[in-house]
This record gives structure tokens, C-alpha cells and sequence, in this order.
């Protein structure tokens, strides 16, 4: 190794500023879930008040109009602005340790990719003080979009909003396969990978092929809007069918994009704590990537009802039934696993335990909506509702605390309080079944989705109270969450590298939080569950594959939020048809790409004496 | 991890040397595959909507094949000029891959300026982004397969600018290798713009 | 990193053979000939459509393969991943193809 980066001194920054020109994969793992956090909290409360909206008939707790841009704002929060920044903070933490890189192969875009995130989400969340919301459903259908029915600035906050939030989206899938692919550490094949990082690689794959439909179906929409275009204007030969296509091509590998990450965060935690090896880890492997081929090819079973005719419906019931099969492959799997397991019921293993029969009742529900004819009796009804939630909820999310609670202490370096955990499980669990189990029934007996009110005694009366309770419970539950990190965060930094004793693959032999260099040196895989295979050999650590030296780090930048604050600039030019003020901000944008061109980054190095020196992260 | 000497002979490959260097070439080729898709959604809106022309004119009467020929032909040998630098580029001859490159994003300028003529006789004949559903998505495709020609005439230029000032490194050699599966990936895409919007719209 | 043992060769352009410009003008050649079929198969205009529809996306999809192959290095050693990507991309576009055509006129 030459000392040639030496000769270029790095700005290092302290307190904010450190946070603002990261490109550390731990701490924009962190961002990524304060930015999420936030966002569920915004989410969580439009969930709040339409469920007080709803809790009696003919109640007018909120305006109609303030209900359907509450409902909007909730589903499309949640999907992109809640579910899928907590997904990358538990990437962005987690995939790098697992597969012993010291971080992912582009951190700058890594960085850039949670900036652009994060101006798309606030760019959309303004729009609650512009005083035009978007209120044409979460799937923003034309011809209720369209410039027609929907002419203030609602839906063209949605449509800019999503656009930049993508662009981090894709950023961050092409940044993650390219690590998966690329930064393992010596010996770590592919089929030695964690079932964690196989999700992620899969999901990532699914980010890249999915989000640039969106990119497209939001570019027509949004030329329909401001450019008079007729991609979906009838009127003048444009097909409001196009944008179902388009929205769903995309949708539907969006729903296995949130829910194989929560699958590879449940098969860590099941094996972890009944410490066992993961059932059926090839099986596995093949049924994820089965799942996310088929997932590509089911789009049109959101468009039963459009009237595709009968072989269309026909062929995609079908392939919409044989996602059945990996799905079920991997939930007696995870059973097999407990089986005979000496579990350890902590609170990430009861999330990980529960999430099985939840996310379980959630499939079967997908296999019934799956027949198209009986669809035409769920379709737009409280079913179909519950369906989703009972996926997104009691699979996604169930799921991402059971990975929250896993991996805290790797994160943060203090291990959450067992106690209020379990409390905050048992509030959340019990609120969740309550809020969405009636719905299912509410649904079948023919309430509506998306309607504001409703008349008594139709049979929805006691269902609606119920459901609603059932969301203060989850509310609650929040709250002791939230109480949980900040009594934590005044403990001390105590978590040792292995909290739980029984981890099982490299992000346990290393310091938690570990240093910002992650891995003094690399270490050397001898087989699938790295660190557990060493641990029963009785090795106290990893062999290293390399020697100690001077380790190569990336340099801290501003340009990844310069840039993101030009496209969020970009987008209100954009918006209100000040091309002066688009073009501007897509200027400022592009000139930071150019120096980031121009002006190689060299980093530094850090010397083995500074590593001595031990944890700064 | 990557500090290979920048004043040292350059390796074979030098696009490759460097984990930083494999790295950009996978990511990019992974970019692509998401570019794949966004040209294929742009196609199939455009197929979904190509017949419906309202009261515009209809793609026979719009559509001069020895323009599109020309611009056809143009784009083709720029493919083939970048291919030409990237040979340079292994042979370390710094000079003519300028000069290869030079000639690519002349080629490419050129093939903007008929584009930009194409679409101004259009305008003036009564084909603009509101008047049919088939002129919007027409736009639209070729319009975003312009915005990458334009898009990697500046990009080619800022390289054939740092390459002048930095010369060719380990650094520097990714980025001519990857611009140029780039400057490919723009002509395999108007393969497919030529056939299906042009000659598919000849035919009828 | 390995690179390192790099740098100990001099000129390193006698141990590894450089590929000569012969099979970039081939393709050239190859992609200029497919071309033109596709242009006359139109220009002629005396083929009945269905049958200039064949010859189009046949002589389309060729030209792509050969510039895939020969002008992107994707028929060279390491291209695994790349390969996985553009035939997974090639068919999510199928698939929307299939859809543009057959599913939103019916």
C-alpha cells in the first residue's frame, strides 16, 4: 500500500455537520430510521383520525374531503415514507456487517440515496400546509388524478413527491446488489449468505426492475398535468386502463419489496433464538427468489373488476395462487425451525413468533382474493382492507420491530428494555387483531372501503367500535415503544459484541456499535452461520484474512443533500409552473453532480495506531 | 484498499484494477437493467397508444424515412467510434481515444440536431405533446431517448475534459469504459425506436 | 487488494493479448446489413404487413444481441451479473409488451 492518500487531508466534522455529510452506512442507517420514524408517527396519526372518524355512524369528526386526502396521505406514508426507510436503515445497518465489508460499494450514493428519500417525503408532507393534499388514493387512479377531476395541486404534490423518493429508492437497491455482489468477505459464497442479506439481495433486485415503472407511470401523469399530455385522458385516445397496468407492474413487486426483507429479518431472529440452524436454508433461498419471479408476473389480480376478460383473469388467479407455494415452503420452515429449538422468548423473538400466524392469515386471505370471481364479491370492500393490513402490518412491521429489538444493540450499543417490550408486544398484538380481524367480517357483509361515514344499524356498528379501540391499543403501544428508546438511550453503552449470546453470523464478532471502519480486519468465512461455526469450534474470534494495516475510508461530502434540496427546489418550480425556479434547482443538481465528477475523492486512511484507540461510530 | 499507485505503469484492464473500478461497472450494468425497464414501460405505453392519433396526423403521414435512416446511420457509427476508444483505452493510447471520443460525441451532437429539426417540422405540422394520445407518448419515448443522447454528449465531454487534465488512471479508466456501455446502451435502445415507432409506423 | 502485483510488469501490453478492431467492424457491418433489410423490407412496401412485422422485430432483436455481445462485452468472462440483469429486464418489458398489446384494449 502506497501513503499516496495521505497527501490529501480530509475535512472530518463533528455534532450536525457530521450527520448532514455522513456517507458512514451506520449512520445513514440511522437517518434512515429517525426519517422512518417520523413518517409512521405522521402516518400513524391519519390512521388515528380516520378510525375516530369512522368509530360511530354518521360522525363528522373530519371534513369527507379531509377523509380522503387522510387516507391517501396514510397509505402512501406508510408504504414509502415509513415502511420502506425502516427497511434501509436495517440494510443500511445490518448487510454491510453480515457479509464483513467495511461498507457498501458506492457510500455516496448510499448517502445521496437517503437525502433524496428524505426531500421526497417532505416535499409530499407539505402539502398539508399548501392547503392541497392529495386525495385520489394511495394508487392516485385517473381519471380521478387527472387533471380534469383533480385540478389544485393535491396530486401533483403526490406525483413529485414519489418522484424524488424513488430516485433514492433505486439508488439504494442498485447500491445494495452491487455490495451483496461484489464486497463479501473472503470464503462468504453466496449460499453461506445470511437469509437476511439473500432478502435484501432479492429485494434489491426487485427495487431495480420495479421502481422505474413508477419513475414512468408518474412522468405520464404528471405531462398529463402540466404539459397537456393524454397519456390517460380518454378523451383524446388516452386509456385510464394504462396507468391500472402501469401502477401495478410496479405494485405489486413494491408488496414483496416490504415483505422479503421482514421474511429474511424473521428467519434470523427464529434461528437466533431457538438457536438452531435455519430449516431448510437452500429451500429457502430458492423460494425467495421464486417469489420475487412470480411476483413480477401478478400484477393484473389488482384489476379482477376492470374487466381484462376471462383468460387474463384466469391466468393471472393462477400464477397469483402459486406464490402459495415458496410462501407456505418458507412458514413451515420457520416451524420447523422452532421445532425442537431451546427458545428464548424475548421481545424480538416474539415479534418473530407472532409475526408466523399473523402474516399466515394474511396469505390465506390473498389465496381467497386470488379467485377472481369471488374478488368481484371482495373487491373495494373493508376484505380487502384487512388483507393488506393483516400482510403489511402483521408481516412488514411485526417484522421490522422484530429486527429493531435484534439488532438495537448492535445499532446503538444498548440493548432495549426487555420489560416494556414486551409490554409494547402484547398492546401492539392484541390492538392490531382487534383493529383488522372484524374487518375482514365488515368487509364480507359489504361495507365499502374508503368511505367517510356510514348509516346505522346496517351490521357495521359494534365491528367499527371495535376496530377502532383496537387502533388506540397499536397507539399506545407506540407510545411505550417510543418510551422504551428514550429510557434507553440513557443507559449505558454497555451491549457487548454478542448481546444475545447466541448470534450466528459476523455482525456479532465485532464491536457494538462497531467502528466506523467496521471490521479491523476482514474476516475469513468458513461457512454458512460464520460466527456460530467458530463459536461451537470453541474460537473466541474470527480467523482474520487479512493482516493489520492502515485501512482506506471515503470522505464526508455535502453534495448527496446539496443535490437532494435541488430536486426538492426542482419539484415546486415544477409544480407551479415557475420554470425558472424547476430549472434552477435541476442546475444545482447537475453542477454538484459535476464536481463530484471532477473532483476525485481520495478519503484517508486511518492508521493502526488510531484503530487502537479504539470505538468512534 | 484501492490506493494503486496513480504515478506506476497502468495495469491491463485498468478499468478493472480497482475494487472502486469493479464496482462502478457493476452498478452501472445493474442501472442499465433498471433502464431496460423504464424504455420498456415508455414502449409499451407508446404501443398502448400509438393507434389513437384523434384528430392529429397519423404516424404514415408524419414519419420521413431517410431522415430517420440518416439519424439511424449517424448513431450507429458513434456507437462504433466509442467502441474504437475503449480499444484505445487497453492499448493505453491516450491520444487517439481522445480522439475516438471526440468523434462520438460530435456524431452525437449531430444526431441531436436532426432530432431537434425532426421535431420542429412536427410541431409546425400540427403534432405537439396535447393533440393526441399517440403524439404524447411519442414524445415522450423519443423525447427521454434524446434526453440521454444530450444527457451523454455533456457526460463524454466532461470525461474527454478530465482525461486531458488527469490522464488516463486507474481512476479515470472506469469512467471511459462505463460511458461507453452507455453510448451502446442509447443505440441498442433506438434500434427498437426505429423499428417499432418509425418503420412499425410506416407499415401501419 | 491484489491489485497490487499489477504494477511490478512493465508494459503489460506484451503478456495480454489486445483485442484488434476486426470483429467491432464485422458487427458494424452485421448491424449496417440488418438495418438495411428493415428499412427496404418498409421502403419496398410490397410485403404484405404481418410478414414486414416479422422481419422488423427479427432483424431488431438480432442487431441488439450482436451489439450486446460483441460492442457491450457481454459475451466476456465476469458477466454473470449483467447478463442476470438485462435477460430479467428483457422479461418484465415482455411481459408489459404482452400487456400493451393484448390488456388495455380488449
Amino acid at each position: 500500500m502506497t501513503a499516496h492518500a495521505h497527501a490529501h487531508p480530509v475535512k472530518r466534522y463533528r455534532g450536525l455537520m457530521d450527520w448532514l455529510t455522513t456517507v458512514d452506512h451506520k449512520k445513514i442507517g440511522i437517518l434512515y430510521l429517525l426519517a422512518g420514524a417520523l413518517f409512521f408517527l405522521i402516518g400513524g396519526l391519519e390512521a388515528i383520525l380516520i378510525r375516530i372518524q369512522l368509530l360511530k355512524p354518521q360522525l363528522a369528526v373530519v371534513g369527507a374531503d379531509t377523509f380522503n386526502e387522510l387516507i391517501t396521505m396514510h397509505g402512501t406514508t406508510m408504504i414509502f415514507l415509513a415502511a420502506m426507510p425502516m427497511l434501509f436503515a436495517m440494510m443500511n445497518a445490518v448487510i454491510p456487517l453480515q457479509i464483513g465489508a467495511r461498507d457498501v460499494a458506492f457510500p455516496f450514493l448510499n448517502a445521496l440515496g437517503f437525502w433524496t428519500f428524505f426531500f421526497g417525503g417532505l416535499l409530499l408532507n407539505i402539502s398539508w400546509f399548501a392547503g392541497s393534499v392529495p386525495d385520489a388514493g394511495w394508487t392516485s387512479y385517473v381519471p380521478l388524478a387527472s387533471p380534469t377531476y383533480n385540478s389544485g395541486h393535491g396530486v401533483d404534490y403526490y406525483v413529485l413527491g414519489l418522484q424524488i423518493a424513488g430516485i433514492g429508492t433505486l439508488l439504494g437497491g442498485i447500491n445494495f446488489m452491487a455490495t451483496i455482489i461484489n464486497m463479501r468477505a473472503p470464503g462468504l459464497s453466496f449460499m453461506r449468505l445470511p437469509m437476511f442479506t439473500w432478502a435484501i439481495f432479492i429485494t434489491s433486485a426487485l427495487i431495480v426492475f420495479a421502481f422505474p415503472v413508477l419513475t414512468v407511470g408518474l412522468v405520464a401523469l404528471m405531462f398529463d398535468r402540466l404539459f397537456q399530455a393524454n397519456f390517460f385522458e380518454t378523451a383524446n385516445g388516452g386509456s385510464t386502463v394504462l396507468w391500472e397496468h402501469v401502477f401495478w407492474v410496479f405494485g405489486h413487486p413494491e408488496v414483496y419489496i416490504l415483505i422479503l426483507p421482514a421474511f429474511g429479518i424473521i428467519s434470523e431472529v427464529v434461528s437466533t433464538f431457538s438457536r438452531k440452524r435455519l430449516f431448510g436454508y437452500s429451500s429457502m433461498v430458492f423460494a425467495t427468489i421464486l417469489i420475487a419471479f412470480l411476483g413480477f408476473m401478478v400484477w393484473a389480480h389488482h384489476m379482477f373488476t376492470t374487466g381484462l376478460g376471462p383468460v387474463a383473469n384466469g391466468l393471472f388467479s393462477i400464477a397469483t395462487m402459486l406464490i402459495a407455494i415458496p410462501t407456505g415452503v418458507k412458514i413451515f420452515n420457520w416451524l420447523f425451525t422452532l421445532w425442537g429449538g431451546s427458545i428464548r422468548f424475548t421481545t424480538a423473538a416474539l415479534f418473530g413468533i407472532g409475526f408466523i400466524p399473523t402474516f399466515t392469515m394474511g396469505g390465506v386471505t390473498g389465496v381467497m382474493l386470488a379467485v377472481a370471481p369471488a374478488d368481484y364479491q371482495y373487491h373495494d370492500t373493508y376484505f380487502v382492507v384487512a388483507h393488506f393490513h393483516y400482510v403489511i402490518v402483521g408481516g412488514l412491521i411485526n417484522g421490522i420491530f422484530a429486527g429493531l429489538f435484534y439488532w438495537w444493540p448492535k445499532m446503538f450499543g444498548r440493548t432495549l428494555n426487555e420489560t416494556l417490550g414486551k409490554w409494547f408486544f402484547w398492546t401492539f398484538y392484541i390492538g392490531f387483531h382487534m383493529t383488522f380481524f372484524v374487518q375482514h367480517f365488515l368487509g364480507l357483509i359489504g361495507m365499502p372501503r374508503r368511505v367517510w361515514t356510514y348509516l346505522p344499524n346496517q351490521g357495521f356498528d359494534t365491528m367499527n367500535f371495535i376496530s377502532t379501540i383496537g387502533a388506540f391499543l397499536m397507539g399506545i403501544g407506540t407510545i411505550m415503544l417510543i418510551v422504551n428508546v428514550i429510557i434507553t438511550s440513557f443507559k449505558p453503552k454497555n451491549a457487548t459484541n454478542d448481546p444475545w449470546e447466541d448470534g450466528r453470523s459476523l455482525e456479532w464478532t465485532i464491536p457494538s456499535p462497531p467502528p466506523e471502519y467496521n471490521f479491523k480486519q476482514i474476516p475469513l468465512v468458513r461457512g454458512y452461520d460464520a460466527w456460530w461455526k467458530e463459536k461451537m469450534e470453541g474460537h473466541k474470534e474470527m480467523t482474520p484474512s487479512e493482516p493489520v494495516g492502515p485501512i482506506h475510508m471515503p470522505s464526508p461530502s455535502f453534495l448527496p443533500l446539496i443535490m437532494s434540496i435541488g430536486l426538492f427546489i426542482a419539484g415546486f418550480g415544477f409544480m407551479y409552473d415557475k420554470l425558472f425556479v424547476a430549472i434552477g434547482g435541476i442546475a444545482v443538481t447537475l453542477i454538484c453532480m459535476l464536481l463530484r465528477s471532477v473532483f476525485d475523492d481520495h478519503g484517508f486512511h486511518i492508521s493502526e495506531e488510531e484503530q487502537e484507540k479504539g470505538v468512534h461510530a | 484498499m484501492s490506493s494503486h499507485d496513480l504515478n506506476g505503469p497502468l495495469p491491463h484492464e485498468p478499468e478493472r484494477a480497482t475494487l472502486e473500478g469493479r464496482n462502478k461497472i457493476l452498478g452501472f450494468w445493474l442501472f442499465l437493467g433498471a433502464e431496460t425497464v423504464l424504455f420498456g414501460t415508455l414502449f409499451s405505453s407508446y404501443l398502448a397508444l400509438r393507434h389513437n392519433t384523434g384528430d392529429g396526423p397519423t404516424p404514415n403521414e408524419l414519419f420521413q424515412l431517410p431522415t430517420v435512416f440518416l439519424a439511424t446511420m449517424i448513431l450507429l457509427t458513434s456507437s462504433l467510434m466509442s467502441v474504437f476508444a475503449v480499444q484505445s483505452l487497453h492499448q493505453k493510447k491516450v491520444k487517439p481515444m481522445i480522439g475516438w471520443l471526440l468523434i462520438t460525441i460530435l456524431l452525437g451532437l449531430g444526431f441531436l440536431g436532426l432530432e431537434i429539426y425532426e421535431f420542429t417540422e412536427y410541431i409546425h405540422e400540427g403534432h405537439q405533446m396535447p393533440t393526441s394520445a399517440f403524439s404524447s407518448s411519442f414524445y415522450t419515448l423519443v423525447g427521454f431517448h434524446g434526453a440521454h443522447v444530450a444527457f451523454g454528449v455533456l457526460w463524454i465531454g466532461l470525461i474527454i475534459l478530465q482525461i486531458m487534465k488527469k490522464g488516463l488512471t486507474v481512476v479515470t479508466a472506469p469512467k471511459v469504459y462505463v460511458s461507453a456501455i452507455y453510448w451502446h446502451f442509447i443505440d441498442v435502445v433506438w434500434v427498437f425506436i426505429f423499428t417499432v415507432v418509425y418503420l412499425m409506423g410506416k407499415v401501419g | 487488494m491484489s491489485s497490487n502485483h499489477h504494477s511490478s510488469h512493465d508494459e503489460t501490453t506484451t503478456r495480454h493479448r489486445v483485442e484488434g478492431p476486426k470483429k467491432h467492424i464485422v458487427t458494424f457491418v452485421l448491424s449496417l446489413v440488418l438495418t438495411l433489410i428493415a428499412f427496404a423490407a418498409v421502403a419496398s412496401g410490397e410485403i404484405n404487413t404481418a410478414f414486414t412485422y416479422i422481419i422488423l422485430v427479427g432483424m431488431a432483436v438480432v442487431q441488439v444481441f450482436v451489439q450486446l455481445s460483441f460492442w457491450m462485452h457481454m459475451k466476456d468472462k465476469g458477466h454473470l451479473f449483467p447478463t442476470i440483469g438485462i435477460i430479467f429486464g428483457i422479461i418484465v418489458v415482455f411481459t408489459m409488451v404482452i400487456m400493451a398489446e393484448y390488456w388495455v384494449w380488449w
